[in-house]
């Protein structure tokens, strides 16, 4: 299973971005080969319009099942949600190896 | 480091001239940023001595190679808006009609149109006449303000906020409900909704509070002209409690608002006891808002 994060950049100690669509990038880690990968958003950070539901399209495209974001806006979690992709609250400038962890604790937040 | 954004749904409510006041009023205490780009005007008051200016580029524009065109009109069949047509002969893009969607680039045979980013506007940093920075941005002919835009004003204020280790951000947001208006929500700590007692205020403030609601913000609200129309203002608080939005000022319509406007001033300089002491009591509530 994929888990994307909303990111400032590629690695685990980077931090976690107070934004899903304009944010820098998604930080995704597969559970299952235990590999991860780095998702460049600057296209969908470049658009006037259209952020949200562009980076949702990327993170659904990627097959991921689980995103960890800041609040996302109402029509990209209406791409997310027919996707089946559940959406967690991060942590406020968590660093992404803290948030995972609080993940896996079930101390994250689900958002509506 | 506190961010917080006025908003209004509606335009015409009053937002700009309260948050232009308040913005007078905190001084060095918080750093203004205006995010109306589509009517940037609060420099009018702010009277700003400019410290950098940065070009701003956004969306695109599509431009025809002519000695690629072989005329067969297809760009000009399939655009929406109406952005080319024949000038002398050759197809031309009407830059003003053109909203960059890519289609024509994409129906021509010949690959003879290139979608170029534009140069849309110009975005400052300033030091207002109160001595707070101001960070705004001024759009060219026919653009349009954008969630982009608004996220790179705020970003701005923001590390002008950290460097300069000011508390509050206060952040004009645009009209609406859509894309710029979202950006503007996006992590603040509290949106002060400015609405106005009519029913079209009621209707876009029901609006405005389902995204609020939806980014899950604490916010406030300010009744403006309360006394125009005593039913709207009755429906305007019983969606706030329901809402569990707190009222913290109503202000009866006074002609002080356009005439402030008319001598350039925001209303904390104007003469006008009542409203200056209403301005000054809506800034104390904030911050003891935020401190709690």
């Amino acid at each position: 299973m994929k888990i994307a994060f909303a990111s400032t950049g590629d690695g685990w100690n980077e931090k976690m971005d107070d934004r899903f669509g304009r944010a820098k990038g998604f930080f995704i880690y597969d559970t299952e080969n235990e590999t991860t990968k780095y998702l460049d958003n600057s296209n969908n950070n470049d658009m006037s319009h259209g952020a949200g539901t562009s980076a949702a399209k990327s993170i659904v495209d990627e097959g991921v099942k689980i995103l960890v974001s800041a609040k996302v806006g109402p029509k990209a979690a209406e791409v997310l949600k027919v996707a089946s992709v559940k959406i967690y609250n991060g942590l406020d400038n968590g660093i992404l190896e803290e948030v995972y962890r609080e993940y896996q604790n079930n101390g994250l937040e689900m958002q509506v | 480091m506190k961010e917080i954004v006025v908003l209004s749904g509606k335009g015409g409510t009053g937002k700009t001239s309260i948050l232009a006041a308040l913005g007078a009023i905190a001084g060095k205490e918080a750093i203004v940023a205006d995010c109306d780009v589509d009517a940037a005007n609060m420099h009018l008051l702010y009277n700003p001595k400019i410290e950098t200016s940065v070009e701003f580029m956004s969306g695109k524009v599509a431009t025809i190679d002519e000695s690629k065109c072989n005329g067969c009109g297809n760009c000009s069949n399939v655009c929406r808006f109406d952005a080319i047509k024949i000038v002398d002969g050759v197809y031309t893009v009407d830059e003003v009609n053109c909203e960059g969607c890519s289609l024509c680039s994409h129906m021509c045979p010949e690959n003879a149109i290139i979608m170029e980013t534009q140069k849309i506007g110009h975005w400052f940093t300033s030091k207002s006449k109160f001595k707070n920075w101001f960070v705004y941005a001024k759009l060219g002919i026919a653009q349009e303000n954008s969630g982009k835009l608004v996220s790179k004003v705020k970003s701005v204020a923001r590390s002008l906020a950290k460097e300069e280790k000011v508390e509050y951000i206060l952040i004009d947001g645009p009209p609406g409900i859509g894309c710029p208006a979202i950006s503007s929500i996006t992590g603040a700590n509290h949106v002060l909704i400015v609405t106005e007692a009519t029913n079209s205020g009621k209707h876009d403030l029901v609006r405005l509070i389902g995204i609020i609601n939806h980014f899950n913000i604490h916010a406030s609200c300010i009744i403006n002209k309360a006394d125009l129309n005593e039913e709207a203002a009755k429906e305007i608080e019983e969606v706030c409690t329901q809402n569990k939005i707190n009222i913290i000022e109503k202000i009866p319509f006074t002609q002080s608002f356009t005439n402030a406007l008319e001598n350039k001033v925001t209303l904390a300089e104007y003469d006008d006891y009542e409203l200056n002491n209403k301005i000054n009591k809506i800034w104390t509530e904030l911050k003891n808002k935020e401190e709690k």
